[in-house]
């Protein structure tokens, strides 16, 4: 099998918010970084992030400062965060928004010229800045344009399939270059993974297409650590309709603003869930209320709830929610008079790969930083902490990848792995007979929407377990293209990624069935009282090959959990 | 059963194919559909190699720009319309890597090269105090997702890379208004030959966040040009000495249609409405006779015109050129002149037969003098068309009985379209004459080439746009092509000076077919 070999310093995989933030760090070291981007630079789903970014800069709020954002990202967290790393997030997120302005960024302001804040959930102060509810996007252009400064080599529309390790170090990955279908091998001294989440393996989601999972698969094969991957954000709102809408994100800061939901009776009923914050409950408890009003018959005709923002006037739903007014007018409703139909839809990846405080993993010279990451946010995201996640680690890996890299020379690879790895994606495209992947990725995501949903139940989670564990022996080796063409063939991208779609569903389905009890966004209907809860569940592949499960202790710096 | 949708998608794989091809698909229609579905369903009922781009399918990514009927959009917001059958082609001017999905590598290096990053002399001190104020701009055009769809659709990228296109220059007056920017953007913009834009509008009108790139970054980098003293193309600058001298763009050649007229009132008895008729530059100096015809058929109509006998010129050149004294001057004259004889004659309405000018006033006076004196202009401003068939009603107008026999087609001038979105209502009218067989042109909203400045400013791009736009004319198979604006009409005459194609202006066309009814 022919492939190039590409040498740099620093490997980026992945270029959103995280991604790009990585490299630019790392390039102002002085060493040749190259960034892979599975799409065009720019287009990543940062890009889709609406509400904002949390940092505790009290200029709307002056008493807010780190200790509070930490307190509420752990007790939103449900204790389950990595304290030390939360303590870097609340730390670090003032200076990396001052980044963002610095690269050209052009946040919402206060009256007196300081970046505005808002109101997001389960927070002490109104502490989310943003620019409209554009926010990730105004990010990701900025990053695009500090990109465009940067001397980093940005190689877009390029796969990467496997992370190369020489002697329990990194030393470089496996790619396709999805424009020409040319493999390509990249030889690094250090990697920074920035490769995002995975809402795509449910089939009702706020994600982008690219959002599979392949940096939990790639990780997982590497070796890496992975923490609480039961652990997935679904954001209570999500369009209903139409259908190929369905599960598009209707942001936050709607609720943030002061939208307010209701049943098909006309009833406020977050009323009856959680009255002192209403609206403004986490994420996981709006998302279980709005089910629970759709499961007991009180939902809107499309198997939703309502939110309305039409009592505001139209002056200021105009500016802070423009992206809204937009979305809904695509769908035929005028938020500014009638209600939106809203539903929860897979958004966020809690867990990932497990990292410590400078962004490593337990695989010297890999670097992680973002969604694919694990630990800052525990059993549950607070609106606003993501992007702010995206910049704090962004930065930190990419400094931390560059001074690995300072250090250490290029490792060498071994070639019959390589070789390998590339016939088995030429595989796929020589099979005459198998499983297409748009059937086998239907069936995937249907079984984690319904069998690892919301609302989890043992008998369930373990049919998901024994149907993946049959889908990754038996249908994984068997798919197949339907056209064997390499140059852009989408075919042949959906077939890559299914297997990472796979392990990820895996390590979510196994890891949600060793978690008796319910914490955070894990969420039982049969949970075992006896269990707390309070602690990580840590998957890596064993020696033998099979996916093995621990329980490990709580990371606590300032806060036990009562 | 279920409504099909007939789908031919452009297919092309430069590895194995000599050229591009079209392969037809049905796809089942679903209402609310989009492109990116109808390609979503080709893709999994048809052929999983299919190649296209797409990741957010919300609007917000921008990768899937492609060209839908021979417009290029975003996919995933462009609705498919289940009466008409559907076109997907890749964006033009950019090559295709398969199917439809392009190289963008050459829009990548364009935006490279104008360091399209915020350029600082001097580390901030944080907080750095920014006020909404400085913004408030800035914020509108930042929008942006980079779809590359208006670079597409870009009348000047068609004929040239000289000009970087809207995207582009959008980005240079993104950093232009950026307070912490401090390059020479207004160099820079020169140098991207931002005088090469005829505002035709095709950018804002596809744009998936409707930033008004012609208004917010191309005049706006031009009005900073001439306020830097960059001087005006020799041709530009005539224009608006001619309109600081005299009023009018152009000299006298003939007696001038004011200076013909012998009164100001064209009173009817029993009158059903009553407008003031701004006429313009060249209605007044070159065209004399569809000002007459203009009269004529709205007087048919019972509708009484009043032809103010001392006019101004709306000043289009001035503001699409950056001169901003001088377009600002003639927009405060003009308001005033049209303020009195509403006053005199008692009514509130203006009609032209200019695209040019009823956009200018639309577009540019009205906010302008809003802004100025806190209340805009008190009359209200319509295109002819628009006036006969909104405001007289189709059903009220007269028919014009006199058979043309002919088979007509419509060149939409970029500011009656666009500019005032009055699309429909010349076509009606057309359809309205006996015996003529109107043919549509997919093309017919594409600009000629005359406007923004760009006649007079860069004869030789003009003609290389008015050449492309002479291809799709004649490619409809019409033996006459109208419109609405006489600068379109004297661009579409000079290119068609050696065809056979006959150019009309609509008020004319009209008039002839009453005149001839008349007579039999």
């Amino acid at each position: 099998m022919d492939y190039k070999t590409i040498m740099c310093d620093v490997l980026v995989v992945g270029a959103g918010g995280a991604g790009c933030r990585a490299a630019i760090e790392a390039s102002n070291h002085n060493l040749d970084v190259i960034m892979l981007s599975k799409e065009l630079l720019g287009k990543a789903h940062t890009a889709m992030a609406e509400g904002g970014y949390n940092v505790s800069l009290g200029n709307v709020d002056p008493d807010d400062d780190p200790e509070t954002h930490f307190k509420d990202t752990i007790v939103g967290g449900n204790y389950l965060n990595n304290q030390n790393l939360a303590e870097i997030l609340v730390r670090d997120a003032p200076q990396r928004i001052f980044d963002l302005e610095d690269m050209g960024a052009v946040f919402d302001r206060t009256p007196e010229g300081k970046i505005a804040q808002r109101t997001f959930g389960k927070q002490s102060w109104r502490r989310t800045a943003y620019a409209s509810d554009r926010t990730g996007s105004e990010i990701m252009v900025t990053l695009t344009e500090a990109t465009r400064k940067s001397s980093v080599r940005v190689f877009d529309e390029v796969f990467a399939t496997r992370l190369l390790v020489t002697d329990g170090k990194i030393s470089g990955i496996c790619a396709v270059d999805l424009k020409y279908g040319d493999y390509l091998v990249f030889r690094a001294k250090s990697v920074v993974m920035a490769t995002g989440g995975a809402g795509r393996i449910f089939s009702v989601t706020s994600n982008a297409q690219l959002d599979v999972g392949d940096g939990y698969g790639m990780a997982y094969e590497a070796g890496c650590e992975m923490m609480d991957m039961e652990m997935i954000q679904f954001h209570p709102t999500g369009m209903v309709k139409p259908e190929s809408a369905k599960g598009r994100l209707v942001t936050e800061a709607v609720r943030g603003e002061g939208g307010i939901l209701l049943n098909n009776k006309g009833e406020r009923f977050m009323n009856r869930y959680y009255p002192e914050v209403m609206e403004l409950a986490g994420r996981d408890q709006v998302a279980r209320s709005i089910m629970t009003e759709v499961r007991e018959g009180r939902g809107s005709p499309d198997g939703g709830v309502y939110l309305s923002i039409s009592h505001l006037p139209h002056s200021i739903i105009e500016f802070r929610l423009e992206s809204m007014i937009e979305q809904f007018e695509d769908a035929g409703v005028d938020i500014r008079e009638e209600p939106m139909q809203v539903s929860p839809t897979a958004h966020h990846f809690m867990g990932g790969i497990k990292i410590d405080e400078n962004s490593g993993t337990n695989v010297p010279g890999l670097y992680a930083s973002g969604e694919c990451t694990g630990g800052v946010h525990g059993g549950n995201r607070l609106g606003g902490n993501a992007l702010a996640d995206t910049q704090v680690y962004g930065a930190l890996s990419g400094e931390k990848a560059a001074e690995y890299a300072k250090e250490t020379t290029h490792l060498g690879v071994n070639r019959e792995e390589i070789k390998i790895e590339f016939e088995r994606l030429e595989a796929m495209l020589n099979r005459k007979e198998g499983i297409s992947p748009s059937d086998a990725r239907s069936e995937l995501t249907k079984l984690m929407w319904t069998k690892v949903q919301i609302f989890r139940k043992e008998d369930e989670m373990q049919y998901a377990v024994t149907e993946l564990r049959r889908i990754e022996k038996e249908v994984v080796p068997k798919i197949k293209v339907d056209v064997p063409v390499k140059r852009f063939n989408p075919g042949w991208h959906q077939a890559m990624e299914f297997v990472n779609m796979v392990t990820t569903a895996r390590m979510v389905a196994e890891a949600a069935v060793m978690r008796k009890g319910s914490r955070g966004a894990h969420f039982r209907v049969d949970a075992d009282p006896n269990d707390k809860g309070y602690y990580n569940i840590v998957i890596r592949k064993g020696k033998d090959g099979k996916m093995e499960l621990r329980k490990e202790d709580l990371v606590i710096t300032k806060i036990t959990p009562p | 059963m279920a409504k099909t949708i007939k789908t031919s998608v452009q297919r092309y794989n430069p590895d194995s194919d000599d050229a591009p091809y079209f392969q037809e698909f049905d796809v089942e229609y679903e209402p609310g559909m989009t492109v990116l579905d109808a390609l979503l369903y080709i893709q999994d009922k048809f052929d999983s190699s299919l190649a296209f781009r797409w990741e957010c399918r919300g609007g917000q990514c921008g990768s899937c720009a492609v060209r839908v009927n021979k417009t290029a959009r975003i996919a995933c917001r462009t609705k498919v319309d289940p009466e008409e059958n559907l076109v997907l082609e890749p964006l033009e001017k950019m090559p295709v890597i398969k199917d439809l999905v392009n190289d963008m590598a050459q829009t990548t290096y364009r935006i490279r090269r104008i360091r399209p990053y915020v350029a600082r002399d001097k580390q901030p001190q944080h907080p750095e105090i920014i006020h909404a104020g400085e913004i408030e701009k800035l914020r509108e055009i930042r929008k942006c997702i980079e779809c590359s769809a208006c670079l597409s659709n870009c009348p000047i990228v068609h004929e040239t890379w000289d000009y970087p296109g809207p995207m582009i220059i959008r980005q240079i007056a993104r950093l232009e208004l950026d307070p912490r920017d401090v390059e020479d953007r207004v160099a820079m913009a020169m140098n991207e030959s931002v005088y090469s834009c005829t505002t035709c509008k095709m950018c804002t009108d596809i744009c998936p966040k409707s930033i008004d790139i012609p208004a917010l970054a191309v005049e706006l980098l031009r009005a900073k040009a001439v306020e830097s003293g960059y001087p005006l193309a020799e041709g530009q600058q005539a224009f608006l000495d001619s309109i600081k001298e005299t009023g009018r763009a152009v000299p006298v050649k003939d007696v001038p249609l004011l200076e013909e007229l012998e009164d100001a009132e064209f009173f009817v008895d029993n009158p059903r409405g009553r407008v003031v008729f701004f006429t313009g530059c060249l209605i007044d100096y070159r065209m004399q006779s569809t000002g007459k015809a203009l009269i004529d058929v709205l007087n048919r109509n019972n509708v009484d015109v009043v032809v103010p006998k001392e006019q101004w010129c709306c000043a289009s050149p001035a503001f699409r050129t950056g001169d901003l004294n001088t377009a600002h001057a003639a927009a405060r004259r003009v308001t005033e002149i049209f303020e009195d004889a509403c006053k005199k004659y008692d009514c509130d309405t203006v009609v032209v037969a200019c695209a040019g000018c009823g956009k200018t006033l639309r577009e540019d006076h009205r906010p302008f003098i809003e802004e100025e004196r806190g209340e805009p202009p008190l009359y209200k401003v319509h295109d002819m068309a628009e006036y006969m068939i909104q405001v007289i009603g189709k059903e009220n107008i007269v028919p014009p009985k006199g058979e043309i026999k002919m088979k007509i087609t419509y060149h939409e001038p970029c500011h009656l379209g666009r500019g005032q979105h009055v699309y429909d209502e010349p076509i009606e009218l057309l359809k309205m004459i006996p015996g003529v067989e109107y043919i549509d042109d997919p093309y017919k909203n594409r600009c000629c080439g005359a406007g923004g400045g760009v006649r007079a400013g860069n004869r030789e791009l003009s003609q290389k746009i008015a050449t492309t736009k002479k291809e799709y004319i004649e490619a409809t198979g019409a033996d006459m092509v109208t419109t609405e604006c006489p600068f379109c009409t004297i661009q579409i005459n000079d290119m068609m000076k050696d065809s056979e194609m006959k150019v009309r202006y609509i008020p004319d066309l009209l008039a002839e077919s009453y005149r001839k009814g008349e007579e039999n």
